[in-house]
């Protein structure tokens, strides 16, 4: 009841609002070794008309598979086992074949989380939202046709007529992504189902396409139930929340509520950061003034490019300093050099040029045999925790390599260190004579991590180190990697472009795009007053996961236009020119350099130096 | 571009034939086989052998008969740059007119067995996925049991017992057309089309009855690989995103099978270009059995006489076919796969 009412006091004009969908008691099972698994055992929920549900839940809480059965479908060979379905007041699941088809597509839409392999790959993509058309409406030829470029130009793609003459696999993600979203908007659906609709989309896409997802919706009238991983999204977009956790609903609240309140075990543990610390985490303090422990002059690398004279331009004249137990945030879009970075300071890949001074010693100019030396006090952790394990190794053989590789501990003390390192990332012993299968992400990137502190690193590059993981999984990595710089005093350079992480992480941020730094600063700096225009964006598009300040109660900056250009053939001025909004003559004639401001801060934008940019108010800082 | 394929493949196929005629060349040379006392029997006269390998031209150096062979003396015989396969060492005969008169009858009957094979095997594999457990099913799997297990004489011979013997719908297996009836005029080899072309339509007829049990003898053993390679690439169809996505957005049960049955085929169209290949020589137990004095049985006729020009000739002709139908297979599949890329 109580949860009711608040309802109706967030939006009075859901009061009389119809229920569209209503879900009683859904089973779907899938055969597994002879006996049924059920990823969704006994979900029931309601959607209503103009509202934006947003459905979250850990890695196989069975999202994805609810969100098919909720249209009468399952992923062969699952089979929905029981339940209702009830959508304009006619159970689904119990209507005949052809009655339902006539209900998919055209009253319910779905977009699902890999546009690209949804889309026949044999026929061009305008002939196939053509043919989704089609099924639900009377239309002629050329009927067809114009609609299909409607919708095109609709959910925002260029020259629509060529785009439709294209293929998926000529597509890029996002692409694909928007021509689906026209198949589903295609016939005015009633309920649009969006399976994590912007996974594996740059952020400053995701938001601009949440945006029009959110915007088509409150024009057509519609519902929308909103599939994700991700708490910025349901904060920004979402009018009410509901759980997922082990197949069914484990809570159903308005947004603020959910966020201010969370009732149930598993909510609250992922939203634990944001209730019991804010924005920060109270990480510990740096020592000023003393020397860093890590620092990169200059440094470059590039890529030939295959059957060409032509170089790719990866890191661009990179200068970063990172001090003893400190982390140094570097974020930017995929494409923007990030990895490369990181790289490059433990010479997994050998820099073009510049130098890596690490406790006072150039790793570039080490011979192979010392820098081997160096090895196991640089360590990296990779962003895909399944891959960087061996499959076939138990965790102890895994723990105990670098152990094997850089001491010569007796076989004892290598068992004994194994499991002191389980304790440090709170994994329990009893894994240690397990293989990585059938651990979970989390768990796995645990391992990653105590892999690398075996031999007592004093930095490490965590290359997107949560970007796979749930929620949930996510919040744990968080908590572990701070104590483990409080405890052992480790500095890392955090690669990710999470800003919500990263502002729990970071003391310092440094911004990349297409290879270069262009600001720099601490994280209140650039949060809260980011400089340069790039950054600005960046911040402007990303997800924070405040209800408060919801971005689709705001007016939204101008967001950057166009793609990011080719690092082959870079520019000879500032390299954002043709997408800044605030680029003028100038610029394009005139590189770059980074510049410093007061406090530390720097910026490679001439503008922004000379104090003709605003500094735009940091919207959640 | 798609000339500028063809092209690059025509040429690749070119070299690919240069290089097994002068391989297949060699290598029959290298048989511990003399084709000359074969020809002249064991007990003739030196010199009248001595004459036989002047005549056959076996006496001169190896290269100067490849060089012969492949037409670069043609004041000694005309060669393959002339257009000419030579002459069989056993008839006399230019091999080209031999092969012209032995290779329509098996491309006829391979053709019309893949025609009649894929009408069948398509819907029946398709039909497997779309309803996998169904009665269909598991029909289809006993039958690529049976179908797998045994030799196509067999089945031939059995079909010849049932269908001529016992149950006297098909006639006699004994040629193309009954000994009673006068061919129409060779045009192009192929007893149907020629048939056509003379307006008789009762050869075609007749033609079609004797084409009936072979044909049906090969489709029956094509139709289960076949099959088992439909229903299951179309079985993986049918569970990729886009078949489910297509369902998803309401397309009718027709349009998704539709979708399914063109992925199916594109990688189908690889084995069956492989098979068709196979077959134009391994048809020629299912010639054998119905006499119809095909490609294969030429084949063997040439390799049991030592008859070189005429092992060489038939080497080169299903290669060169054979390269043709990849080709042509591999374009189709481009049409229905744009993925594929020249």
């Amino acid at each position: 009841m109580h949860r009711e009412a608040a309802a109706v006091a967030e939006r009075p004009e859901t009061m009389a609002a119809r229920t569209v969908l209503s879900v009683e008691n859904l089973v779907v099972g899938y055969p597994v070794d002879g006996r049924m698994v059920k990823p969704v055992d006994g979900l029931s929920f309601k959607v209503h008309e103009r509202e934006v549900v947003g459905l979250i839940g850990d890695a196989g809480s069975g999202k994805s598979t609810a969100a098919l059965a909720l249209l009468g479908l399952a992923r062969p060979p699952g089979k929905i086992l029981g339940g209702r379905v009830e959508f304009d007041g006619r159970d689904l699941l119990k209507l005949p074949e052809a009655e339902i088809r006539a209900i998919r597509g055209r009253d319910i839409g779905i977009i699902v989380q890999n546009p690209r392999s949804s889309l026949n790959p044999m026929l061009r993509i305008g002939k196939q939202i053509g043919y989704a058309y089609e099924a639900h409406n009377q239309a002629s030829g050329t009927e067809v046709r114009r609609k299909v470029i409607e919708m095109l130009r609709m959910v925002g793609i260029n020259d629509p007529e060529s785009r439709a003459e294209a293929y998926a696999h000529e597509l890029s993600g996002g692409m694909a992504q928007r021509a689906l979203i026209a198949m589903a908007l295609s016939s005015k659906p009633k309920l649009l189902i969006a399976d994590e609709p912007t996974s594996g989309l740059d952020v400053t896409i995701q938001a601009q396409f949440l945006d029009e997802m959110w915007n088509t919706v409150q024009k057509t009238g519609s519902a929308i139930l909103l599939i994700t991983q991700e708490l910025g999204t349901l904060a920004n977009y979402c009018d009410r929340v509901l759980v997922l956790h082990e197949g069914r609903i484990v809570e159903d609240a308005p947004v603020r509520q959910f966020f201010a309140n969370p009732q149930h075990p598993y909510s609250q543990q992922i939203l634990k950061l944001q209730r019991e610390r804010g924005h920060s985490l109270g990480l510990p303090p740096v020592e000023a003034g003393t020397r860093p422990l890590l620092a990169t002059t200059d440094l470059r690398k590039t890529f030939a490019v295959r059957h060409t004279k032509k170089l790719i331009q990866a890191v661009d004249k990179v200068s970063l300093t990172i001090g003893r137990g400190e982390t140094l945030g570097l974020v930017g879009e995929s494409g923007s050099g990030k990895t490369t970075v990181g790289r490059c300071m433990l010479r997994l890949l050998e820099p073009s040029s510049g130098s890596v001074v690490f406790d006072g010693e150039d790793l570039v100019k080490l011979p192979p045999n010392d820098m081997r030396r160096y090895r196991s006090k640089l360590q990296i952790v990779f962003q895909d925790p399944f891959d960087s394990l061996n499959p076939r190794w138990s965790i102890r053989r895994i723990l105990t390599e670098p152990l094997d590789l850089h001491t010569k501990l007796s076989t004892a003390d290598k068992r004994r260190r194994a499991e002191e390192l389980m304790d440090l990332v709170d994994l329990d012993r009893a894994l240690l004579d397990r293989r990585p299968r059938g651990l979970g992400a989390g768990a796995l990137q645990r391992i990653n991590i105590a892999r690398a502190l075996a031999c007592n690193p004093e930095f490490i590059v965590l290359d997107e180190p949560t970007s796979v993981l749930s929620p949930r999984a996510r919040v744990g990595l968080i908590e572990l990697l701070v104590r483990l710089q409080k405890e052992l005093g480790i500095s890392y350079l955090f690669i990710s472009h999470d800003l919500t992480t990263v502002r729990y992480l970071c003391h310092k941020v440094s911004v990349m795009y297409l290879g270069q730094i262009v600001e720099t600063g601490t994280v209140e700096q650039v949060f809260s007053k980011p400089r340069h225009p790039y950054s600005q964006a960046l911040l402007s598009a990303h997800l924070f996961p405040d209800p408060t300040n919801r971005r689709v109660d705001s007016v939204i900056p101008a967001a950057l236009e166009g793609e990011i250009p080719s690092p082959i053939d870079l520019p000879h001025g500032c390299y954002l020119a043709s997408r800044c909004p605030h680029v003028v003559e100038a610029c394009r004639a005139t590189p770059q350099a980074l510049e410093p401001l007061e406090g530390g801060q720097s910026v490679r934008c001439w503008r922004a130096v000379a104090g003709e940019i605003q500094a735009f108010g940091g919207a959640h800082a | 571009m798609l000339f500028r394929y063809i092209s690059k493949r025509f040429a690749v196929g070119l070299l690919q034939l240069i290089g097994l005629t002068i391989a297949v060349f060699f290598l029959i040379r290298l048989l511990p086989a003399d084709p000359v006392s074969r020809l002249v029997g064991m007990n003739a006269s030196p010199e009248a052998y001595a004459q036989a390998a002047k005549q056959l031209g076996v006496d001169r150096p190896l290269l100067a008969q490849l060089a012969t062979y492949l037409g670069f003396q043609p004041e000694i015989a005309p060669g393959l740059l002339q257009g000419s396969l030579g002459v069989s060492w056993v008839t006399g005969t230019p091999v080209t007119a031999e092969i012209a008169a032995y290779l329509p009858v098996t491309l006829e009957l391979v053709t019309l067995s893949f025609i009649l094979a894929l009408a069948v095997a398509v819907p029946i594999g398709m039909f497997g996925a779309l309803n996998p457990g169904g009665k269909a099913d598991k029909g289809v799997f006993v039958y690529s049991l049976f179908a797998g297990s045994q030799p196509e004489f067999w089945w031939g011979l059995l079909f010849v017992y049932l269908f001529f013997f016992t149950l006297g719908i098909a006639p006699a297996p004994l040629g193309r057309l009954s000994p009673m009836s006068s061919p129409p005029d060779v045009v192009t080899g192929f007893m149907t089309i020629d048939s056509l072309i003379a307006g008789q339509f009762d050869l075609f007829v007749e033609a079609l009855h004797h084409l009936m049990l072979p044909v049906f003898t090969m489709a029956f053993i094509l139709s289960g690989p076949i099959i088992k390679m439909v229903r299951q690439n179309m079985a993986r169809a049918l569970q990729s995103d886009f078949v489910l996505y297509a369902n998803c957005a309401g397309l009718p049960k027709r349009r998704v099978a539709g979708y399914a049955l063109r992925a199916a085929m594109a990688p189908s169209m690889t084995l069956i270009g492989i098979l068709y290949g196979f077959m134009l020589s391994g048809a020629v137990l299912t010639e054998s059995v119905f006499s119809l004095g095909g490609i294969g049985q030429y084949a063997i006729n040439a390799v049991l006489n030592y008859d070189y020009p005429a092992i060489q000739a038939v080497v080169l002709v299903i290669t060169a076919i054979s390269l043709v139908v990849y080709l042509a297979l591999d374009l189709i599949h481009a049409a229905i796969d744009p993925r594929i890329a020249f």
